[in-house]
Parts: C-alpha cells; structure tokens; sequence
C-alpha cells in the first residue's frame, strides 16, 4: 500500500492504462460475442481473430521497442527474424511432421541463433552503419527465403495449409491460448527492462561513452539485446504461423519492418506497454482502412510515423503530457514546468557526509605510497601530430598527483590512453600490476580506474539520481542481473551521495535539465560513485565558479584523503593545483618536462619559461 | 567463361554501374553535408522514372525522353526543396534514430501515392532514338543505350566534381562537411545551403531513375531496390565521398553482373553484393574511402 502511495502521478496513470488494457484485451472474446447479439453484420469470429493479430503484433512490437525504446537501435532486421519464427513452425510441420506447437518451442531457439550471429556482424558497426548493416543482413535472408534457396523455403509461394492441433480448433481458444504466450513473453520482457540490465541499456542509450567510463561493455549488451529481441521475434513469428497457417517470403521483405516502428512509434517508444496498445490501435485502424483503401494505407501509415517523429515523439503514451503543455500554451503559461537548478549546488556539500559513505570506498589493491598506476613509454600519434611521446609516469596509492601543461600538451590524450579510450601506438600501462595497456574503457573502469571527463559526460535524460544509482550498479558488475529493481538498487547509497555533494533537491529531475555546474557536480559525483581506486579527473571544474571551484576541489581533497582513493587530475587553474597536488607532471607538447613536489615544479625555471611564465604574462595584462 | 562472355558481363557490371553512381552520388553528398542518411532518396528516384515513363510514351522517344528528364528534374527537385524545408529541418539536431524514421515515412508515403498516381503496373521505357539499337564488337552485340548509360556516369562524375572543386558552392558543401557551424559563423546561409544540397541530391536521385528507365521495367518497388544497393554501395565505398560511391558502385555493378551470369549463383547474386559490404565493414567499419566518425 506504501509502495503504491509512494508512485508519482504519472506512474499511477500509467498502471491504471496498463489494467485497463490488460482488461480489454482478456474480454474481446465475449464482447465480440455481445456485439455479434446486438449487430447481426457484425463477426464475433472475425473480431477474436482481429485481436489474435493485434496480440502477434504486440508482441512483435514490443520486442521491437526492447532496440528502439530501451536501447536507441534502428534495426531493419526485425521483420527477417519475425518471419524465420514463421518458417520454422511452418518447415518443421511440413518436412518434418513435427506438429505445429512444438515448433512454436523450436521456433524462439532458432531465431536467437540467427539473431546473435547476425548480431555480432552488425555490431561490428554503431549507430546508422548499424542500421544500415541490418537492412543488408535482412536482404540476405529475404533473398534466400525468396529465391528458396537449398530448396526448402517453398520459394516466393512460400509455406501453407499447417494444421492446426484440435485443442485450438476453435477462435475463442486459439486468442487465448496466443494471449497466454504473448503475457508470458511480455512479462519476461518487462522484468528485464526493469532490471540492472535494462538499466545498463537505458545508460547506453543515453551516452556510450559514459556507459563504457562506468564499466559496461556496451557491445556485449546491444548483442544480448539484439538477441534477445529476435528471439521473441521469434515467438511472435511462430505464433503467427500457428493461427495464420502459413508462412512467406515477404514477412522478411525490410519495409515489413514499418508494422512495429509504426506501432512502437504511435504506442510510445518511452513505455513498455504503450507498444502493445499501439497493436490493437493499428490492427483496428488497418481493418477501416486497408481493404477499401490498401494504396492510400502506407501513406497513412507514413503520415503517421512522420506525425509521431515531427509532433509527439512520445506517441499515444504522451498524449497526456502534450495536452497539458497544450493547455498551458493556450493559458499563455510556462509550457513546461521548468523546475531551474540554480547551479550552485556544489557550494551545499556537506563534506562530513560525502566522507561517510560506504558506497564511494574502494577495496583496497595497493598499498599507500605503492606505485599504483604505472605509465611506460607511451605514445601516440594522430597523423604528423605526436600528441604524447614517451611519457613516463607513476602514480603512487594515495597520492593527489595532478598533470599540468598549456593547451596542447597532451594532457587529455594521456588520459584517454590511460582509460582506453584511445589506443597507444607504443608503451605500456600498467594498474596494481596488472597489464592495462589497450585494454577497452569498461575492462580498465572495472579494474578500478574512475573517471570525470572535460567535457560532461552524464546521463542526459536519466534522473539525477538514476546517474549514480546505475554508475553504482555498472561498476560493480550487477547490470548482468536481468531481473530485480534496478531502481532500487543503490538507492540509498545513490541518495545519501546526491544529499552530500548538494544535489540532494533535484533527485527525480532529468539530468540534462540542470544547470551547467550541477551537471559538472554530477560527472564529478558519478566519477566518486564508481568507488574507483584510482580517479581521473580531467579539469574537474571547468566552467565553475572560483566559490564552486573551491568547494568542488575540498570536496575531491577530503574524499580523497579519507577514503584512500588515489587521484590523477588535469587542471588549468594553478591555485586549484598547488592546492590540492601532492605531485606535479608537467607536460609540455606530449612530453614530461620535468615532475617534482608542487614547490620543486613551482621553482623550475623550465617550467616558468613554458607555462607559468605564459600565465603570469597574462595575469599582467 | 570465355573473353567474349567476360567483355560482355564486365561491360553489364559497368552498365549497373553507371545508375547506381548515379544515384548514390546524390545519397552520398546528401549525407556529407547534412549528416542525414535520406531513406527517400530511392523514392525520388522512382518518381523521376515513372515520369520518364510516362513522357517517352506519351510524347514519343525522342522528345519524350528529354522532356522527361527536364520535367522529372523540376518535379523530384521541387519534392527535395519541400522535404528538406518541412521534414529534415526539424529533425537536424536530433538522434539519427529521428532522421531515419523521419525519411523512412517519407518513403512509405512517397510509394503509396506512386501506386496511387500511376497504378501497380510495370511499365517499359522506350530508348531515345539516338540511342537505340546496337553495336557489334568483336562479334558481340552490344546496346548503344548501355554505352550512352556509362558516357553520362562519367559526365555526370565530372560534373559533381567540378561542381565540388571549381565553384564557390562546392567550395561551401566542402566547408559544411568539415564544420557546418563554423560555416554558418562566417556568414553563409547554411539553412539555404542545405536546402541546396539537398535539392542537388535530388536531382542525382532523378537523373539516375530517368536514365535507368529504358533499361529496365520501371516498378513501383524500385525505391527500396535502389535504396538497398546504394546503401550497400555507400557503405562499402564510405559514406559522404564522391569517389568511394565511384568505386562501391563499379564493385556492386561488377558482382551483380557476375553473380547473375552463372546460373548456380543467380540466387545469390544480391546475397553476394552484402557479403561484400559485411566484409568491408568488419575491416573498416567506415568504408574504403569515408573518414572514421568519433
């Protein structure tokens, strides 16, 4: 009861929508029975085998919408992998007598294996190569199930006239019986999005390469779920072929795939279930309209999509929502409800709490004073430009050690190197003795190494708290857990480190709404929340106020001390590094030119000549 | 295969070759300057070829073809200006997920209002007369029409280029590929720019489907047919460069007429031409002549 008080509003709504639909789609059979009594033009059996198709296309759709909701990929391969489900049930029954439900088990297996190889060749490219890699790889199979290729596809008449079993020789059965199977599939689906593992894909959407810093191997979950969608792809393709009969070449045609785009899309991509209303919404509207008017249906169906796209991004789901905005429009008010993060947030950290947090401290992997992180002969190069040549570095545990040099010092491209995110082209890293040289970003961010980029890298349209709770999650290796709260996990710890860097008003905001500085104060904290050994701060308060910028740097130094991290910083603000380094690189066009205690760098003439000299040249001016 | 069946399949390949540098020229520059991968771009060029149809056999294959081609030009220009000003502006700051939905439901829409206008038959084209019949070289017969598609791929590749390299307009695409921003900093119009762009590329999507009408039945599935090879060729070849659509287009072209030669391998002859892009991507996943994108 606590926990239903607890929903917001708009999650209250969202449950109601969801029972009532569930409702509606469990009576069509009787009331197509009812409105068969009242009506006599009207088909009870025309109307159960309706919605028989809309609960195929539900399913299909919300496999869909697991890529192109949850995870941010437009896969033109999803009809081939629906249709594949068809020809299983459909070959088995005809070559091997295999009757039609037991193919209906088969039929998921086989569509996993197409979909994880194929998958893994599509992968090979992000976001439109990937795209485009799908529609190639759908061509491919619909060629082949075309031109019956191996003899066995049946050719471009495909397969027909499956039996259907006695049990379900009846239409009222047969929805229920599809019903069964699309609710069963939908609930495994929904725990999953709920899950860490759906958090890890709702992170990758919003920001891979944020996703890669806080430890997710971002490929291995779009594989999974790439997978995972084709393989209930499957099941909806299966189930077609059972109450449809048949299977055929053009289910896998690439334009097919505009069935669950258009339905996601009209449903809403944003909610799990917003998906399979848009089914029963879209078989309804394609029973008026497509058989008086089958020309004039792909046009609706593309208005639709660019009515969705241009209008109401969120489909039917943000109805509500846009008419609010609506109605404050026409009031002449704010349209949204813009709650404004002043910025200053830094300025409320309660220091003694950060310290107090359990979730922040590391397992300690080396000893204090230890060489932790050991940079050997690094370098790399991008075209003529040497950005880092040779550079020796050690970063002891324990340490502050910041790096330090003019622009184009080669400072960023260290830390690239360092976190994987580029390649060296020679040199060795090594982290608590361990090889990291090229490793990719999650492997080194799991070994230990946190960090902050210059520019802020957040979860723009996750909230301010799900950006630590899911860095929390990501570090600690549960996002392979596919059922569980996500958003539960790590709340309290995700809380209590929101309340002590003074984000603590703002937990349920979008992340991307906040001010600038807040969204540094939320890199910074997601660069804390990882419980890293080792931090890399890359110029932690660009963009910061001076009071910001002193309050951010006490924080770090306190975290830092009482916590045992190790911190690697860059920083162009001298004050901020005298302050807080206990060690000083400096750098100087992709090398180290000298390396000491802040006061040995402070008195090297070298160092005046090519940096702080600039500096005080300019302070004069 | 004898040299006389290899001269006449490699000169098929260039045939292909020809429309689909053509047209994926246009997809390609679209994309260099606006980031966006336009989905419709097969369905303009379905629209120029149904109306090359229509001219050649209404006004007779001489002054119908050219006609066509000037009125096709005009018509699938004007529905670029239209779609770039109404869809593509609205959707340049957003996800490609947007981009690509966005101009996939052009497509959709584009093809039922084809079917709509012009029916579901396929309809031949025929050749202008200065360009029907054949030629015979050694002892082979060969289609003047075919020579007359690979003179104006050429012609047109010169075109682009000049376009590209010697005019003040190419020399701004050139600018909007590196940093549109930049280039809108430094005073040009960077929205009528685009329009530009766009309504060039437009006019390469009808010039191929104009010039691919009389070799082929013209269809109300050939904007997807299209669309997926110049994919294919764009991907293969590197998204954005003129010369990787030039060389995508002659190896798409090539495996196509070879495939199709051998009948063992004629079901498989599009089965090959993704193969290749698969191959390609997997070694560099940014084409053979695109620049790697952060």
């Amino acid at each position: 009861m606590i926990a239903v008080l607890r929903l917001t509003r708009d999650a209250r709504f969202r449950w109601a929508v969801a029972a009532l639909f569930i409702a509606f789609a469990a009576a069509i059979p009787p009331l197509a029975g009812l409105n068969e009594l009242a009506n006599p033009d009207a088909s009870a059996k025309f109307e159960i085998f309706l919605g028989t198709e809309a609960l195929v296309l539900a399913l299909w759709a919300v496999s869909y919408n697991l890529m192109l909701g949850y995870s941010g990929m437009v896969s033109f391969a999803h009809a081939a992998y629906y249709g594949i489900g068809a020809y299983t049930v459909a070959l088995l029954f005809q070559k091997l007598h295999l009757p039609v439900l037991e193919g209906l088990l088969v039929a998921p297996l086989v569509t996993a294996v197409f979909g994880l190889v194929t998958g893994m060749i599509a992968l090979r490219a992000v976001r439109l190569y990937f795209s485009l890699l799908t529609l190639a790889i759908s061509q491919v199979l619909f060629s082949l199930a075309f031109n019956d290729a191996g003899g066995v596809t049946g050719g471009d008449n495909g397969v027909h006239g499956l039996a259907v079993p006695d049990a379900l020789n009846d239409y009222t059965t047969m929805y229920y019986f599809v019903g069964a199977v699309v609710a069963l599939s939908l609930a495994v689906m929904f725990i999953l999005t709920r899950s860490p593992f759906g958090a890890a894909l709702a992170a990758i959407r919003e920001n891979r390469e944020r996703a890669r810093s806080i430890g997710i191997n971002v490929r291995a979950y779009e594989l999974a779920v790439f997978t995972i969608a084709s393989t209930f792809a499957g099941v909806a393709g299966g189930l077609f072929a059972v109450f449809q009969q048949e299977a055929y070449p053009e289910m896998l045609y690439w334009t097919q795939n505009a069935q669950p785009v258009v339905i996601a899309l009209l449903g809403g991509i944003g909610s799990f279930l917003g998906p399979a209303i848009g089914a029963f919404v879209y078989t309804e509207l394609s029973n008026l309209l497509s058989t008086k008017f089958s020309n004039q249906f792909d046009v609706l169906l593309g208005a639709i999509v660019l009515a969705v796209v241009l209008v109401a991004p969120g489909g039917l789901a943000s109805l509500p929502r846009l008419f609010t905005t609506l109605r404050a429009r026409l009031r002449d008010q704010a349209a949204d409800e813009v709650v404004e993060s002043s910025g200053e947030s830094i300025e409320r950290a309660d220091l003694a709490r950060v310290v107090r947090i359990e979730a922040i401290h590391a397992d300690p992997i080396a000893e204090r004073g230890e060489p932790l992180l050991v940079v050997e002969g690094l370098s790399r190069s991008f075209g003529g430009l040497r950005a880092v040549q040779d550079v020796n570095l050690v970063v002891h545990a324990g340490d502050r050690h910041a790096v330090i040099g003019p622009n184009g010092a080669g400072k960023s491209t260290l830390f690239n190197l360092i976190t994987g995110r580029l390649r060296p082209d020679a040199g060795r890293v090594t982290f608590a003795g361990r090889d990291i040289t090229g490793r990719p970003p999650h492997v080194i961010a799991r070994a230990g190494i946190g960090r902050a980029f210059q520019i802020t890298m957040i979860f723009p349209k996750l909230t301010v708290r799900q950006n630590l709770q899911y860095a929390m999650l990501a570090h600690r290796g549960l996002t392979v857990r596919p059922f569980g709260l996500a958003d539960r996990m790590f709340r309290d710890e995700a809380m209590e480190l929101l309340e002590a860097v003074g984000l603590g008003r703002y937990p349920e905001l979008a992340a991307g709404q906040l001010s600038h500085g807040d969204q540094r104060a939320i890199e910074l904290a997601i660069s804390l929340a990882l419980g890293s050994r080792l931090v890399l701060l890359d110029e932690p308060t660009a963009g910061m106020s001076a009071f910001e910028t002193q309050k951010a740097m006490d924080l770090v130094r306190r975290v830092a001390q009482e916590k045992r991290l190790t911190l690697l910083f860059c920083e162009h603000d001298m004050e901020v590094v005298f302050g807080t380094a206990r060690t000083v690189t400096v750098m100087h066009m992709g090398r180290v030119l000298t390396q000491g205690t802040p006061d040995d760098v402070r008195g090297n003439p070298d160092v005046q000549k090519v940096y702080l000299g600039e500096l005080e040249e300019e302070a004069v001016v | 295969m004898t040299a006389s069946q290899l001269l006449l399949t490699t000169m098929g390949g260039l045939t292909n070759a020809a429309y689909l540098f053509i047209v994926s020229a246009g997809l390609s520059l679209v994309f260099g300057a606006l980031r966006v991968i336009n989905m419709a771009h097969g369905s303009l060029y379905m629209i120029a070829a149904f109306i090359a149809a229509v001219a050649a056999n209404a006004l007779g294959a001489g002054l119908g073809f050219w006609g066509g081609l000037v009125l096709a030009i005009a018509v699938t220009g004007a529905i670029g200006a239209l779609i770039e000003i109404v869809v593509l502006r609205r959707v340049y700051r957003e996800e490609h997920l947007v981009q690509l939905l966005g101009t996939y439901a052009l497509t959709l829409i584009i093809a039922g209002l084809v079917r709509l206008i012009f029916g579901p038959n396929l309809r031949n084209t025929p050749a202008p007369a200065l360009f029907s019949g054949n030629f015979h070289l050694a002892g082979d017969s060969y289609s003047v029409y075919s020579m007359f598609m690979i003179v104006a791929a050429i012609a047109i590749a010169a075109g682009v280029y000049a376009m590209l390299y010697r005019t003040p307009l190419g020399r701004n695409i050139r600018a909007a590929v590196s940093d549109s921003e930049l280039l809108s900093a430094s005073g040009v119009n960077v929205a009528r720019l685009f329009t530009t762009v766009f309504v060039i590329g437009a006019a390469l999507a009808a010039l191929g489907g104009v010039i691919v009408a009389p070799s082929q039945a013209v269809t109300a599935t050939m904007d997807a047919d299209v669309l997926v090879l110049a994919f294919a060729i764009s991907v293969i070849g590197g998204l954005g460069s003129i010369v990787g659509s030039a060389v995508g287009s002659v190896i798409v072209g090539l495996v196509i007429s070879f495939g199709l030669q051998n009948g063992s391998t004629n079901q498989f002859a599009l089965a090959f031409v993704f193969i290749i892009m698969v191959a390609v991507l997997v070694i560099r996943p940014w084409g053979l002549f695109g620049t790697a994108e952060q």
